[in-house]
């Protein structure tokens, strides 16, 4: 077992929870803890700098779920393992045993904790993707995630003008620049379909931040969104969508 | 039950009436009702005399011996009228009233009794099932009003208490009489209301437990000074309020938050609010379901120890979220 070491990140909002597993992973022979942290921006941060072989992971915590941080970290290239811990969340256990999550119940017991230690595979970032589907209160994400080398740069989903599709990437337009995202723009659509709608193939944009829709001479329409000089053009197939929702807001 | 058993032969004996157009009606309905009188009441007086015999029967058995009983008294009866018949038969206004011809007489009226008697033997035998199925119904109601704890607040007290058990086995024996005194709290029985300073102790005893897990994200502010301490409030009514607003307003929170808990006396009403702050919302979270079930059980509970004089009302406002509970002082 000492050949290969485990390393833990462990993430809980209460201070009783993350001190008995971290004396429970100490305690184990060949696992070590290789931080503690109490919300999911500061694991998202830890996780670049530690380099934790698997995280244990809270799923209820203010700020962002951890099924909201298990995601993030699926764009890592690396990602760490992950083992959800949960008292009682019946949503998100449903899930887990249809995609044979690891998850353990607190409190947890020694046994069952070196055991899911062991076995937490990663998990790859389709599954990742999956977990948010289907629990409600988990739904959509509050951010998406960057990644720029090892770390993951976080960008709230308010601050978002729009999505972009090119070639390959999907860029990220918001408050503070454009960064490139490793999704696709079909896949954000239904997951950011109540705030966002397509104004052309490769652009979904933000209703929120639509300012007005404008007539380009005979050409068609754009849209004009607040805090951006350049116009995003409409095309025609998505005009009367786009209204209805524009409407409706 | 004598008034019934009037009504009941009266109502057969117009029935049989109506159905015979040809006679003088007046006559005849008295004729038939005197008859049926008779039959109703004795029976009634052995059913009453045999009730206790026939209480140890099964449902069938005793149904088959009420049945036999019924068929026998009506036979008594037939006879005993017939005997009158014969024996005076002299004076002709009263043999007309009374039957002579036997056989056709018995026939009739044994076939008649069978009849009404399993009738009504059915009519008894349903309300007895639809009060018995009221009775359980009522029963799990109240069992299910009963104010249940969060399944979530147990597991997280539990994993609490294995922490503490370690680093501080005090505060760890503290929690786990704390978590006894509520779990006994949630088996009482729910016909007893409590004191108010009995509810109130619950309350902050809850608070204890989730202050060891919370920290200092949780800060709750008592103004109850006011409140008569021996009025009489339905169990877990503040307590599952206090639940609410650390489940849905401090939880939720990262940095914590405050929640205030007062209550005064107006008008003959006791008035509690407990409030606590809102998480601004984020996009995509929906507002639990779990709150408004919590909110639900109170009221009902209200409602059946009040009627319609308790009350719960909420009012939501963009960052802070109260309810306020209203009902009748008594002590």
């Amino acid at each position: 077992m000492n050949a290969v070491a485990l390393n833990a990140l462990i993430v809980d909002d209460e201070l009783p929870a993350r001190e008995r597993l971290q004396r429970l992973v100490a305690e184990l022979p060949g696992c070590s803890v290789a931080g503690v942290c109490s919300n999911g921006a500061d694991a998202l941060a830890l996780v670049g700098k530690l380099k934790p072989t698997v995280v244990l992971l809270d799923i209820r915590m203010p700020g962002m779920t951890g099924i909201e941080v298990a995601r993030h970290l699926g764009a890592l290239e690396n990602p760490p393992a992950i083992v959800f811990t949960t008292a009682y969340d019946e949503y998100a256990l449903q899930a887990f045993e249809s995609q044979a999550v690891g998850y353990l119940l607190k409190p947890v017991r020694r046994e069952r904790l070196e055991q899911a230690l062991k076995h937490a595979s990663r998990l790859s970032s389709p599954q990742l993707l999956k977990l948010g589907t289907p629990a409600e209160p988990l739904a959509a994400r509050q951010h998406v995630a960057v990644r720029l080398r090892d770390e993951l740069k976080l960008i709230p989903v308010k601050e978002i003008r729009y999505f972009r599709a090119d070639q390959k990437y999907v860029t990220v337009r918001h408050a503070r620049g454009e960064d490139l995202l490793d999704e696709s723009l079909k896949q954000l659509e239904e997951e950011f379909a109540r705030d966002f709608v397509r104004a052309h193939r490769s652009v979904l944009v933000a209703i929120a931040h639509v300012e007005a829709l404008e007539r380009l001479g005979d050409e068609g329409y754009a849209l004009r969104l607040r805090g951006e000089t350049e116009p995003l053009v409409v095309s025609r197939r998505q005009l009367a969508e786009l209204r209805k929702r524009l409407a409706s807001h | 039950m004598v008034f019934a058993v009037v009504l009941i032969a009266e109502l057969v004996a117009l029935t049989l009436t109506l159905a015979r157009p040809d006679t003088a009606f007046l006559t005849e309905l008295a004729r038939i009702s005197m008859f049926l009188q008779w039959l109703g009441l004795t029976s009634a007086a052995l059913l009453c005399y045999s009730r206790r015999w026939l209480a140890r029967l099964t449902v069938a058995q005793s149904s088959s011996a009420a049945f036999a009983l019924l068929l026998a008294n009506t036979a008594v009866i037939s006879l005993l009228a017939l005997w009158l018949g014969t024996a005076f038969g002299a004076d002709g206004r009263v043999a007309a009233a009374l039957p002579s011809e036997h056989w056709p007489f018995l026939l009739r009226n044994a076939g008649i009794c069978v009849i009404v008697t399993a009738l009504l033997l059915r009519y008894f035998f349903v309300t007895h099932q639809w009060q018995k199925h009221l009775r359980a119904e009522a029963h799990s109601r109240i069992q299910a009003l009963q104010a249940r704890i969060r399944p979530h607040f147990l597991f997280n007290s539990l994993n609490t208490i294995a922490a503490l058990t370690r680093s501080d086995p005090q505060r760890a024996e503290e929690a786990v009489e704390d978590l006894a005194d509520l779990f006994r709290a949630t088996l009482r029985d729910s016909h007893s209301p409590l004191r108010l300073k009995e509810e109130l102790e619950l309350t902050r005893i809850y608070q204890r437990i989730e202050a060891l897990r919370l920290g200092d994200r949780l800060h709750v502010t008592w103004d109850v000074g006011q409140l008569p301490m021996r009025a009489f409030v339905p169990g877990l009514t503040v307590q599952p309020l206090l639940e609410n607003a650390i489940y849905h307003g401090i939880e939720p929170l990262e940095g914590g938050g405050t929640v205030t808990v007062s209550g005064r006396v107006a008008g003959g009403e006791i008035e509690i609010v407990v409030s606590n702050p809102v998480a601004p919302k984020n996009p995509g979270t929906e507002e639990r379901v779990g709150n408004r079930l919590a909110l639900d059980n109170i009221r009902q509970r209200l409602d059946l120890a009040y009627g319609g004089r308790g009350s719960l009302t909420v009012l939501q406002e963009p960052d802070r979220y109260s309810v306020t509970l209203r009902f009748p002082y008594s002590e």
